[in-house]
């Protein structure tokens, strides 16, 4: 059991700064996953982009190591924050990314409806839906309802007040519900 | 109201599902960032000097070997002279309790005037 206030991943990663190569596995091993798979949703399913920004996430956690204060945030706060941060430039770089104005348009070409599809093809419809959503919808939905995370700690990661965090999942959540209300027989949840 | 609740579930459902979706990172991604943090490995701390004995730490506490060989040559004369009694000293009969008692006054251990009251 994790006691409160007590954070694994920072006495890991004082373990690495401190030359402790093996605490550097168990880390990746503990946070890697969890940071792949936002990343992956964050950049609309490009798996091989989240990837990279996955490395590179960890590349400036290592890099962040020697310097590290026990008690200034969480690790994993930290981490998701850095992570957001890199999806977001790439999504602006390369013109994909999606303000809180707008919103994209459903594509066209959707899998035609199918009686029970498989877990796979609903998660993916989940990611496309969630791709259409303005980019900081996203991030909340994601930390809020796929990640676990509590209001407080998403309002640290975004840089935003709390309330701001639950009008921005409230609001992402009905967008994802409507975009996904037509496809609900297909999904298998009707 | 009925449908927005089924839309509701149907979210939470896929949710749930993406949440136990948690697939281990590949393997030559793993295999990458292990290689960063290898190369980003900040050097172990030097190791902390071996636990010194008490007799050792006492012996840095003085000034080190010079020092103690010193210390302990006088603690040997001391002993040598407590022990063999050296003639010389015996003679002023210091080491005689009554001796010193009976030969010497305080008044005997201060400078005379007789330098003072002499013609000159």
């Amino acid at each position: 059991m994790e006691l409160p206030g007590h954070d694994p991943d920072a006495a890991l990663l004082v373990a690495f700064g401190n030359g402790d190569l093996s605490a550097a596995r168990l880390l990746t091993a503990r946070l890697g996953p969890r940071v792949l798979g936002f990343a992956t949703r964050m950049l609309k399913g490009d798996r091989a982009e989240a990837e990279d920004v996955t490395q590179e996430a960890m590349v400036r956690l290592w890099k962040q190591a020697p310097e590290w204060q026990q008690g200034q945030a969480r690790v994993s706060t930290w981490l998701f924050r850095v992570t957001s941060n890199l999806c977001l430039d790439r999504l602006r770089k390369t013109g994909r990314s999606v303000g809180l104005d707008e919103t994209a348009e459903p594509e066209d070409d959707r899998p035609g409806a199918l009686d029970g599809i498989a877990e796979a093809e609903r998660q993916a419809a989940l990611t496309e839906a969630l791709a259409r959503l303005p980019d900081r919808q996203r991030q909340a939905v994601v930390l809020r309802h796929i990640e676990g995370m509590a209001n407080p700690l998403i309002a640290e990661i975004m840089d935003i007040s709390t309330e701001a965090v639950e009008s921005l999942t409230a609001r992402g959540k009905r967008a994802l519900a409507a975009d996904l209300a037509p496809r609900r027989e297909e999904l298998g949840y009707d | 109201m009925t449908e927005r609740k089924n839309d509701d579930t149907a979210l939470e459902a896929l949710f749930a599902e993406a949440r136990r979706e948690s697939a281990p990172l590949p393997d030559d991604l793993f295999a990458r960032i292990m290689a960063d943090a290898e190369s980003r490995l900040p050097a172990a701390p030097a190791a902390s000097p071996r636990r010194q004995s008490r007799l050792a730490a006492l012996g840095a506490m003085l000034g080190g070997w010079p020092s103690m060989a010193g210390l302990a040559t006088a603690t040997l004369a001391g002993v040598w002279i407590g022990v063999a009694q050296p003639s010389g000293l015996s003679d002023l009969g210091l080491w005689s309790g009554d001796g010193v008692q009976a030969g010497y006054e305080l008044g005997d251990m201060m400078p005379g005037y007789d330098s003072l009251t002499g013609e000159g």
